[in-house]
């Protein structure tokens, strides 16, 4: 009896794994190859209206409902530099009105304090995150070997804050994750401390797996015309770019931009043109906005550190929703000139930020406490 | 008394009913013991428990190590056993019979070819040759302990290919829109904690895999062939078993001559034409044969004398040639090149190689399933075929992870020793030598700083030098630092790294 049923059994069994890897195989040999990068793209066109405020049509819309001057008080006087930009890629240009280009938020030695006084100047986290929205926090977790004191992985605190703020905000779900190159993500996301705190702050750590990493058409790109990007990423509503401003011995600091490598795959490749491709990288992948955790930098020996002697406490952020200037600023913290910066030279040129720190609303704040 | 009210509680078919039961729990256990036994997942001295329990690898461990370890005790649980209940082991614990006999064709339980008695001789002489082969500080034989074929086979070939197949379902169906959130989930509970988030590669998974079949093909000359014949854990407990207390005994004025349970026993040791007497080294205690007896005549009580010799049992005359064999394996394989002069690329897990690898490693790859990056390959002939199948670190595949000291944990024998994390992360493995002529930045002048990138020491053991001669950076490796970790080598961007880890032992000082 028993042999018998068992024989059915695995016959059955047999015959249901042969259906299903028949059905398999016909679901996806009728996916034509053409539908691929429309499955790629199409979601990626549906931060536009939800991130309304960083986007070049909602800024026009802006601009065209009130005067020009009033908006942008001292913002913009380098046409030049917004022309180009406005033509080549989707480039926030201007803020809205009375708001700052770009904020720094200094002292005190909470971070979640820095992060909520900079939120507050930009305009609130409202600005960027509508309710029901899907948002990824992309801090720097890129290797899994020390905690956060030396500054090779972003503030715990910082990213914590954020995920409240977020959530506060209505987002439906808030994801934060890295690829890192040296370790695993598991270990990383342990070890850094960041794990522990986004999940007491109601987030969720996800894994970031490679077959998720797909190849997505890079239009505007100037050096590379397409790249293996994590599709998560591309999906999201909102994106936010959360790097530790550090050393880096060919890009001399890694930022806000050199954080979006954690996001593509074949990472080695692209050294060859770092400045430049990182910059068609930044130009595609769009975080809504970039906040620099310059709490504690890293001086020497980055990007992967180790040693408590090559970090500065700071207690900085510098947030803004144009990612080439937000490194730009930070450069300065390392006293490096953006001219020595390969990728800021190649945003701005490609149009994806700007780097005239000197025509930007720049506002300071001094946080105690 | 007691045993009559057992026996009629317990009917034959319910004694198969509770054996198959626990045959699939001890099954089970072991594969989630295999399962967390990945870095991150239980507690080193849970998951490498069951290769502990084994007798034969711990025996031949102390024999060659000359090192009794407190955690190889666990095996005299087994032996203690098998003293009482002779190879019920091998009927209803081992997971790998329990695999063999979910693979028993139905209707050819017994030999297909003549004379099978005398293969049964070949499991002692494996035992004898595996025992004293360790005494001359030799594990290689022991790649075929039990165990370790099955959590080998696991983690190199069953594994890998399990995650590949559902990493390409879960691809292809994550086209359709409406599946990406049911896949979303499955990928939240399945990865990785049930398989890697990232896909891991071993060398040669095929030939393991092909081993694997090759065994339970077996079973279609004979049901358990390889329990029957060839297992050399099951010749040592079976040598145990001739002074087991608990045995199968004929009641012979029951017993017609039918023959029904000889044609039922999967080792076929119930021998026609004599009243149905089994031999007790041979029995693995699967009570098949209770259903057999139309007149019950089976029964499984005390015996105090020691078992019968049989035949196929090792005489005076197997030892000594056992002997003779493992003197002379041994010395070939030690006039093998490898054993003059190491390959350059050997390069075994953290602490391994000072702590003598080859003569305490019993092949069971826990080492190879905990290493997350799956730097630690079997060893193909790098090694001799004397240290066939123990852990070799392959930069290429995988590097070791600055923050892990997984390997050195799990070893159920300490043959990597097992260090704390700091000690592991000053334990030079090897060191990392350039080769200029192919290296991007210095034969092509073109920026790639990758390895220094990568080098994840707190005073990095690749710096970049400037020169009058080169318009970029150059990498150059401080090999006072470098402890070999081979990061640089894994993420070197050529399709041969110009980065390379040699051997410590081998390098030019």
């Amino acid at each position: 009896m028993t042999n018998l049923t068992r024989r059915i059994f695995l016959r059955r069994l047999t015959a249901a794994g042969f259906s299903a890897t028949g059905a398999i195989l016909l679901a996806a040999c009728s996916q034509p190859q053409a539908d691929k990068p429309a499955v790629i793209v199409e979601p990626t066109g549906a931060p536009k209206p939800t991130t309304a405020p960083t986007l070049p049509a909602a800024t026009a819309a802006t601009l065209g409902a009130q005067p020009t001057a009033a908006a942008v008080a001292k913002a913009t006087t380098a046409p030049a530099a917004t022309n180009t930009a406005v033509q080549t890629a989707a480039a926030p240009t201007t803020a809205p009105a009375g708001l700052p280009y770009l904020v720094v938020a200094r002292g005190g030695d909470n971070p979640e304090e820095l992060v909520k006084r900079t939120l507050t100047a930009l305009g609130g986290i409202e600005r960027f995150v509508k309710p029901g929205n899907n948002v990824i926090i992309k801090p720097n977790m890129c290797v899994a070997y020390h905690t956060y004191e030396y500054a090779a992985t972003t503030n715990p605190w910082v990213v914590a804050a954020l995920v409240k703020l977020c959530l506060g905000a209505g987002a439906k779900s808030v994801r934060v994750m890295d690829f890192p190159f040296g370790g695993t993500a598991e270990q990383a996301y342990a070890i850094t401390g960041i794990g522990d705190q986004v999940k007491a702050a109601g987030g969720a750590m996800e894994l970031m797996t490679s077959r998720k990493f797909l190849k997505t058409d890079i239009p505007q790109g100037r050096d590379i015309k397409s790249w293996m990007i994590y599709d998560e990423i591309l999906n999201a509503d909102v994106l936010i770019n959360v790097p530790i401003a550090k050393h880096h011995s060919l890009a001399r600091l890694t930022l806000g931009m050199k954080n979006m490598m954690g996001t593509v795959q074949n990472r080695e490749s692209i050294h060859g043109n770092m400045g430049q491709r990182l910059a068609d990288l930044a130009g595609r992948i769009k975080p809504a906005l970039t906040i620099i955790d310059a709490v504690r930098i890293l001086m020497a020996n980055g990007p992967t550190g180790g040693n408590l002697n090559d970090v500065k406490k700071l207690d900085t952020l510098i947030a803004s929703t144009d990612i080439v200037a937000a490194d730009t600023y930070a450069a300065g913290l390392f006293g490096v000139k953006p001219e020595q910066l390969a990728y800021i030279g190649a945003g701005v040129k490609s149009g994806v930020g700007r780097s005239d720190l000197a025509n930007m609303k720049i506002e300071e704040i001094a946080v105690s406490g | 008394m007691a045993a009559s009210k057992l026996s009629t509680v317990m009917t034959p078919k319910r004694w198969k009913m509770v054996r198959k039961g626990v045959q699939y729990v001890a099954l089970g256990a072991f594969f989630v013991l295999f399962i967390a036994s990945r870095r991150g997942g239980w507690a080193a001295e849970v998951v490498n428990a069951p290769m502990r329990l084994d007798p034969l690898g711990m025996l031949a461990n102390l024999l060659a190590s000359r090192t009794p370890l407190a955690g190889s005790a666990l095996a005299l649980v087994i032996v203690l056993l098998t003293l009482v209940f002779g190879r019920a082991w091998c009927g209803w614990l081992c997971p790998l019979g329990t695999v063999l006999d979910i693979f028993t064709p139905q209707r050819k339980l017994q030999p297909i070819f003549k004379e099978p008695a005398r293969l049964r001789s070949i499991k002692y002489a494996l035992l004898l040759i595996t025992v004293i082969a360790a005494l001359f500080t030799n594990l290689t034989l022991l790649i075929f302990d039990p165990l370790t074929i099955l959590f080998r086979t696991l983690t190199v070939a069953v594994w890998p290919a399990i995650d590949r197949i559902l990493s390409a379902v879960e691809t292809a169906l994550y086209n359709a829109p409406l599946l990406q959130d049911p896949i979303n989930a499955f990928d939240k509970v399945a990865r990785p904690a049930l398989l890697p988030d990232t896909p891991l590669y071993y060398r040669d998974a095929a030939l393991f895999a092909a081993f694997f079949i090759g065994l339970i093909a077996l079973n279609w000359l004979a049901a358990r062939f390889w329990c029957r014949y060839l297992c050399p854990l099951g010749g040592l407990l079976g040598l145990f078993s001739k002074v087991s207390l608990v045995r199968r005994e004929v009641v012979a004025s029951a017993c017609t001559g039918c023959d029904a349970c000889a044609r039922l026993c999967p080792t076929g040791t119930i021998q026609l034409g004599k009243n149905g007497a089994s031999d007790p080294s041979e029995c693995t205690m699967c009570l098949e044969c209770l259903r057999a007896c139309p007149r019950g005549g089976e029964t499984f009580k005390p015996v105090l004398k020691p078992a019968k010799l049989q035949p196929y049992d090792p005489s005076r005359r197997q030892v000594l040639a056992s002997i003779g064999a493992a003197a002379v394996g041994v010395g070939v394989l030690r006039s093998e090149t490898a054993a003059r002069r190491d390959d350059a690329h050997l390069i075994r897990p953290p602490g391994a190689r000072e702590n003598d690898l080859s003569a305490k490693c019993i092949r069971c790859g826990e080492c190879m399933r905990a290493c997350p990056t799956g730097a630690l390959q079997p060893a193909l002939f790098e090694a001799g075929l004397e240290g066939v199948w123990t852990p070799v670190l392959l930069p290429r595949i995988g590097y070791c992870d600055y923050s892990c000291n997984a390997c050195g944990q799990v070893c159920p024998v300490a043959a990597i020793p097992p260090q704390t994390l700091d000690d592991k992360r000053l334990t030079v493995i090897g060191k990392a030598y350039i080769n200029t002529n192919r290296c991007i930045a210095w034969a092509d002048h073109r920026d790639c700083i990758v390895c220094e990138e990568m080098c994840p020491l707190p005073e990095k053991a690749i710096t970049l030098v400037e020169s009058a001669d080169s318009p970029v950076k150059l990498p150059v490796v401080n090999r006072e630092r470098c402890i070999g970790c081979g990061i640089c080598e894994y993420k070197c961007p050529l399709n041969q790294a110009a980065i390379q880890v040699y051997a410590i032992g081998q390098s030019p000082s």
